[in-house]
């Protein structure tokens, strides 16, 4: 697969040359593509990043050594559509190259009121920053802690949604018929904390997955400005919280109950958002192979605190239920997380030179834990073909097992140069 | 007898309404009917825009979109929708607003790449627009009642007027100076000076039409003369009263563009 590297990008390198976008500004020439159902564009970026540090648990200094290519294709007919987004990837720090679909889905609308788009897609829904609690769809952990775009950090499964719109209120529904779990630490770029080892481990993990499929929905509506919604999911959790009958990591069954609300106050916006996490292989909460059920509450708020800046701050709960059982129960009670597991997150956001300069500040802080993960960054847009990023991910923990606390020496700076075309 | 008395009555009531149209000299009238004619003009529209923008060291970069919008009611809320096509970064990026003069509007913006419905807090409208020289207020409109206007003089083709800003804590100007079409009610050139009694921004209409009876403006460019930037904003396929429904204007538009209002007919 090798081959791949070189192809890919001379091929994507002559082929961009060619669209480079011919800005005759006179009143006729407005470029090509208003008027043909095809369209197509994508990227080429390069990303490199390393530990700040040494980590004993894992013989490898870069977390970061790639170089992407990306496509995107739409065909926008009449009453559907079709999206393709891949990615030709050669990954030089595990030695392999790939091509991931990213996207691969059709949309139609087969009454006035319903869209359906079936196929491989990126589903977000929620009002969270960086955290989730009734979007259960798949996460990308891996480039979220290694540097990758933002983008990434949703991954994308197979699934069929299906949105139906009333007049006051919508509705959606998504089935994925295969489980997809998050793409969490593996032990490939990042180690992680293993309780049975008492440190940390980068021994490749590769959980059973379980068979079976997941359902999510939604329903939402809005009033005077503010939006409401309720959410449910029939699945799994997606990071391995269970052992199975076979001693393997797993994903245990789940159900989520939630609602949302999201409103302008004051100068700015007020969100919160309650979930109930229900285990359903551990209802009693006394198996210590399977997480306990969970009640998750977060209130958030944004504001504009400046010309171009943003502030946004966010509360949020993770409530364990049945705390005393699985106390008597684990085994590995020392490790276990607080009953209340709390935490701040803060964003700062500020733009400037004619906002080709993002510099940006995102922290989490949990005193319940005593560990801290922030992550700075910078992106220059140099123009519409350029963009240079960086930042790091910066771990910090009293304990060498808490959340973020294990990723102490996991801590990183990245640097991406991505072309666009 | 009745008929024509009434039919004859209609007829003066116009007459005299559209005189005083003609010689009307209240400042605050002329902007309210200004800010009618440049973003009220039919009950919906849709357009293209491109937007040039060249930096200080005289590089460019572009943005093209399509705008759609509704009017709640003439000079009151209004739903806006605008669809990015280019640069390819990004492409499929949506923002909507339901704009509420006179109070802070609701905004959100839609990522693609995440599936994501972002909404935005209300923010400071004079910054800039997708990194242009427009302000979100140029593109939106400004609410005539936040300024004092008065009127310095009429000429053969202009109202000039001059506005001076009710709080001047929330914008970045001291005063405005604009010209203002007698004939389409368009403002053809605006000029702002900051507290220091320096032009430091202007906009200029470099090219207007009439579209199915509305004045419209083709193209702009609004100079930041202070920083040496500007930007030089194009329209086209512009189209009025296409009886855009209520219901586009809605997050699943964003998912989901409106093909078929977006497309030129």
């Amino acid at each position: 697969m090798n081959f791949l590297k070189p192809a890919l990008l001379v091929t994507l390198a002559s082929i961009s040359f060619a669209t480079v976008a011919n800005d005759d500004w006179s009143d006729e020439n407005w470029g090509e593509e208003t008027s043909s159902p095809w369209q197509w564009n994508g990227f080429i970026e390069t990303s490199y990043g390393r530990r700040l540090q040494n980590d004993p648990a894992i013989n490898q200094d870069k977390t970061l050594s790639e170089i992407r290519g990306r496509v995107e294709l739409e065909y926008q007919a009449e009453s559907w559509r079709i999206d393709l987004k891949a990615d030709g990837i050669y990954d030089d720090l595990l030695h392999r190259s790939d091509v991931q679909t990213r996207a691969a889905n059709i949309t139609f609308s087969p009454l006035d009121t319903l869209d359906i788009k079936a196929g491989r897609q990126v589903l977000t829904w929620g009002t969270g920053d960086y955290l989730f609690l009734n979007d259960l769809f798949p996460k990308d952990w891996q480039s979220f802690f290694s540097g990758r775009d933002d983008e990434y950090l949703k991954a994308s499964s197979d699934s069929v949604k299906a949105s139906w719109f009333a007049d006051s209120f919508s509705v959606d529904l998504v089935w994925t018929p295969r489980f997809t779990p998050d793409h969490t630490l593996n032990g490939d770029r990042f180690s992680y904390f293993s309780p049975t080892a008492g440190k940390n481990s980068a021994k490749h993990l590769n959980p059973d997955e379980s068979a079976g499929s997941s359902w999510s929905g939604r329903l939402s509506t809005s009033h005077n400005s503010i939006e409401y919604a309720l959410y449910g999911y029939l699945g799994h959790w997606t990071t391995p919280v269970g052992i199975n009958n076979k001693g393997r990591m797993t994903y245990p069954e789940l159900n989520v109950w939630g609602a949302s609300v999201r409103m302008p106050v004051g100068q700015g916006l007020f969100n919160s958002e309650v979930a109930w996490y229900g285990s359903r292989e551990d209802t009693d909460g006394s198996n210590p192979k399977i997480a306990n059920s969970q009640i998750r509450w977060l209130a958030g708020y944004e504001q504009e605190i400046g010309t171009n800046l943003t502030a946004a701050v966010q509360y949020y709960l993770e409530w364990t239920q049945d705390y005393d059982r699985l106390k008597s129960n684990t085994f590995f009670s020392e490790y276990e997380q607080d009953e209340y597991r709390q935490l701040l997150t803060l964003r700062l956001t500020k733009l400037t030179h004619q906002q080709k300069l993002t510099w940006s500040l995102f922290s989490f802080w949990s005193w319940t834990d005593k560990d801290a993960y922030l992550k700075p960054s910078i992106s220059w847009r140099i123009n519409d073909q350029w963009t240079v990023s960086t930042g790091a991910n910066l771990f910090y923990g009293e304990n060498r097992y808490s959340f973020f606390g294990q990723h102490k020496n996991n801590t990183n700076t990245w640097l991406r140069v991505r072309w666009n075309y | 007898m009745r008929i024509l008395r009434t039919a004859l009555f209609m007829i003066v009531a116009a007459a005299t309404s559209l005189a005083t149209a003609e010689s009307t000299t209240d400042a605050s009238d002329i902007v309210r009917r200004a800010n009618l004619a440049y973003y009220y003009a039919g009950a919906d529209g849709r357009a293209e825009a491109r937007m040039k923008i060249v930096d200080a060291q005289g590089r460019t970069q572009l943005r093209q979109f399509t705008m759609l919008r509704r009017d709640q009611s003439q000079g009151g809320n209004q739903d806006m929708l605008v669809f990015f096509s280019r640069p390819s970064d990004v492409r499929g990026t949506v923002f909507r607003v339901v704009r509420q003069p006179g109070n802070e509007d609701d905004r959100w913006l839609y990522l693609p790449g995440l599936d994501l419905v972002k909404r935005i807090s209300a923010g400071d409208k004079r910054t800039s627009f997708v990194g242009s020289d427009f302000f979100y207020e140029d593109v939106s409109g400004r609410d005539p009642n936040a300024d004092r206007h008065t009127l310095l003089e009429t000429t053969d083709k202009f109202y000039v007027l001059t506005s001076i800003p009710k709080d001047s804590e929330s914008v970045e100007f001291a005063s405005y100076q604009s010209w203002i079409n007698r004939e389409t009610l368009l403002p053809e050139k605006v000029e702002f000076t900051n507290s220091k009694g320096q032009l430091y921004r202007q906009m200029e209409v470099l090219k207007t039409d009439s579209i199915q009876g509305y004045p419209v403006v083709l193209q702009a460019k609004i100079s930041n003369l202070a920083r040496g930037t500007s930007t030089l904003m194009q329209m086209r396929g512009i189209r009025f009263d296409l009886g855009l429904p209520e219901g586009i204007f809605s997050e699943r538009s964003l998912r989901t563009p409106p093909t078929q209002w977006l497309r030129k007919k």
